[in-house]
């Protein structure tokens, strides 16, 4: 009988990095969001009975929060303008502070639910943009309403360009981009057929793709408009971000991370990337570390890793953990300093990674 | 240049499978005034020990507490793909994608539409969409009529004769207005529509509440479980636009006949065949074949299998407009196996 390499290989130890660096604990409910602060020294996890579980970096059982928020389901969680605070969004119809003494503070309260929420900060611009129904409420640092941007369906995404310049949401029928400081509404439409269901802008404010109920994406290229189409996916893709570096779209929905260039004329014409596949089990989170070409990945059986697109290496933080139908990663973020990285899942595992030096 | 369309990654994923505890969702459907509110009222007051998530739309008001209610706007998306009849709930799979996130806390989910709300985009959301389907599952559409009314909404009113087409289950309301020959015409009106949706007759919504929830009315394990009036014979007249054909076969079918048959009629006719059924039994297989579609969207797969002792009959149900009754049956028939 012969024996293979891969027989005598050792098993790939895929929860070390979780084991030896990661703190986790476990909520109640469904994870649907998790959030790291601008200062990176505090994560929020939000579920989906409405509450956030709240931690510093380096947290002990013990200094984890569990904070009731919401009356009924949160649905959307954000980094603050501020350096330690939190933003979330609830079917409550409200949008709530956690500040750095994880205080809850109602900045509003209207009549729909807050889905989505947005920030930016860069100088001395701060911003916050909920989608609220068919609207955007756009809003100062302290959370006093400046603009509301109407939509002629509901908002299904929102985002600000890296300046704070320009906002843009996707919705039935396509994306809308405003300039943010600017007494006319004077939209741009960028209009194409379906129902959009998510949005990412390019860091050089020169794309915006958009994701689809039809198991593709949509971009538009900025200065001319032009269209460009992103599919194959068996599933619809519900994580999708950009490098820092612009060159690289991750995005989940296909059971490995599939990886669009930006570069050399991409993505027109040029086949994606493709890293990390676990066959049939469908990548659900992608993140981007927020220096490097490193793409963090969350799949439907729990699995979590990381991938460097450039050598196609592969670090696995964690294996498949739970069970079928409570095991997908639903939240994954790196900390702004990339040191840290935090996800969470349908089943309430809530898990946060040091990736620094020790 | 103006769109490109790049290379699918290969290697397409298995969607997750539909399983059990799926959350079953009823959908209420009925004319403004008809007591659509009342009927809620009542599912949601009455002793059944189970709770329900509501959604309800932006004109609706519910008249009891209730922990879960959604306020909706209804917003019917057409799908990209080519289709022009697909059209789709997009505030629902929001709703429901929402609502899967707290399950636990719920046993069910109504969604309620507005009076003249069409139902075939809130059921083709259900056969659309990888995540509806994979945590919900479509239980009945459930239409509430006026026993009074509804002779004059059939007469102005396209919406009035698609909510009863698309009906597994029809509440026959305000049973205390009408005298019993009318509300004998009334339910023969009914039956001329549609031939297999359950009739319970009530007044201000007193209905059994085990009569309209758990009704496996998409379920294909149960189409056609109820087939009352399955002669071919067409007593009822012709007062509305929609009508129910049925149709039998003793001979057992082809698969791939009937399968190319069916697809070519949905492709055809998908628009005007508002709701479909059927049981099929294909030569040489011992269990039923079930099939279903609402417009150009069909499910099929083998369900039970026959007893030794029973009659193999094969049946199909059409409900819609501008059937063609000798088109339709000699297409069935040339279903029948060599």
């Amino acid at each position: 009988m012969s024996t293979t390499f891969a027989n005598r290989s050792a098993p790939v130890p895929v929860d070390e990095l979780l084991n030896s660096r990661g703190a986790v604990q476990q909520a109640e409910g469904f994870v649907v969001a998790c959030a790291i602060s601008r200062d990176s020294s505090r994560m929020a996890f939000a579920t989906g009975d409405g509450i956030v579980h709240v931690t510093p970096r380096r947290g002990q059982a013990e200094h984890w929060r569990r904070l009731e928020v919401h009356d009924g389901g949160a649905l959307a969680l954000a980094q603050d303008v501020t350096p330690q605070g939190f933003l979330t969004g609830g079917d409550d119809s409200r949008l709530c502070r956690i500040d750095a003494d994880d205080a809850v503070h109602e900045l509003s309260r209207g009549r729909r639910w807050v889905e989505h929420v947005a920030t930016v900060v860069d100088g001395r611009t701060a911003l916050i943009a909920t989608a609220v129904g068919k609207q955007v409420e756009l809003r100062d640092a302290d959370g006093t309403l400046a603009r509301t941007l109407d939509h002629d369906s509901t908002v299904s995404g929102v985002v600000f360009d890296a300046r704070g310049k320009r906002i843009a949401t996707s919705h039935y029928g396509g994306a809308t981009l405003r300039f943010v400081n600017t007494k006319s509404d004077a939209p741009r439409v960028l209009a194409w057929k379906g129902s959009h269901i998510g949005i990412a802008m390019h860091p050089n404010g020169d794309a915006l793709v958009t994701a689809m109920q039809e198991n593709e994406l949509h971009g538009w290229r900025l200065p001319d408009g032009h269209n460009m189409r992103m599919s194959g996916y068996p599933q619809k893709t519900q994580s999708f971000a950009f490098s820092r570096s612009g060159r690289w779209l991750a995005t989940s929905g296909a059971d490995v991370i599939v990886l669009w260039p930006f570069f050399g004329g991409g993505p027109m014409g040029k086949p994606p990337l493709e890293l990390a596949g676990i066959q049939g089990v469908v990548c659900t989170r992608v993140a981007f570390h927020p220096q490097h070409d490193i793409v963090a990945a969350g799949f439907v059986d729990g699995t979590v890793l990381m991938a460097d697109v450039a050598t196609k290496k592969v670090l696995p933080v964690c294996g498949p953990h739970g069970g079928e139908g409570h095991a997908a990663v639903t939240a994954l973020a790196y900390s702004p300093d990339g040191g840290c990285l935090a996800f969470g899942t349908e089943g309430g595992r809530m898990a946060v990674v040091d990736l620094t030096p020790k | 240049m103006s769109e490109t369309r790049t290379a699918p990654p290969p290697g397409a994923a298995t969607a997750p499978a539909p399983g059990p505890g799926l959350i079953p969702v009823t959908v209420l459907t009925g004319f403004l005034g008809a007591g659509k509110t009342t009927l809620l009222n009542h599912i949601l007051t009455a002793e059944h020990g189970r709770k329900y998530a509501v959604v309800i739309n932006e004109f609706g008001e519910l008249g009891v507490d209730n922990d879960l209610v959604v306020d909706a706007d209804e917003e019917v998306f057409e799908m990209n793909n080519g289709c022009i009849c697909c059209t789709v709930r997009g505030d629902l799979i929001r709703i429901l994608g929402s609502l899967m996130k707290r399950r636990g806390r719920f046993d069910g989910i109504i969604v309620e539409t507005t009076g003249l709300a069409d139902p075939a985009p809130v059921a083709q959301t259900f056969f659309v969409d990888e995540e509806v389907k994979a945590r919900t599952r479509l239980d009945a559409v459930v239409t509430v009529v006026d026993a009074l009314n509804l002779p004059a909404r059939l007469a102005d009113s396209r919406e009035a004769q698609n909510q009863i087409a698309f009906a597994d289950v029809i509440v026959l309301n305000k049973t205390d207005l009408v005298d019993e020959a009318g509300l004998a015409a009334v339910e023969a009106r009914i039956r001329g529509i549609n031939r297999y949706a359950r009739i319970h007759r009530a007044q201000r919504g007193n209905v059994d509440v085990a009569a309209i929830l758990d009704q496996g009315g998409f379920d294909l394990k149960r189409a056609l479980e109820v087939a009352p009036d399955f002669l071919e014979s067409d007593s009822h007249s012709h007062d509305d636009e929609v009508q129910s054909l049925s149709f039998e076969l003793e001979a057992p079918v082809d698969a791939a006949k009937f399968q190319a048959w069916i697809g070519s009629v949905l492709q055809e006719q998908g628009q005007d065949i508002l709701r479909s059924k059927g049981i099929l039994s294909y030569k040489g297989e011992n269990r039923r074949f079930a099939f279903q579609a609402v417009h150009m969207m069909a499910d099929g797969d083998f369900v039970a299998p026959w007893s030794p002792d029973e009659t193999r009959t094969s049946r199909l149900v059409f409900i819609g407009r501008n059937l063609n009754r000798p088109r339709l049956r000699r297409g069935f028939e040339s279903c029948v196996a060599a």
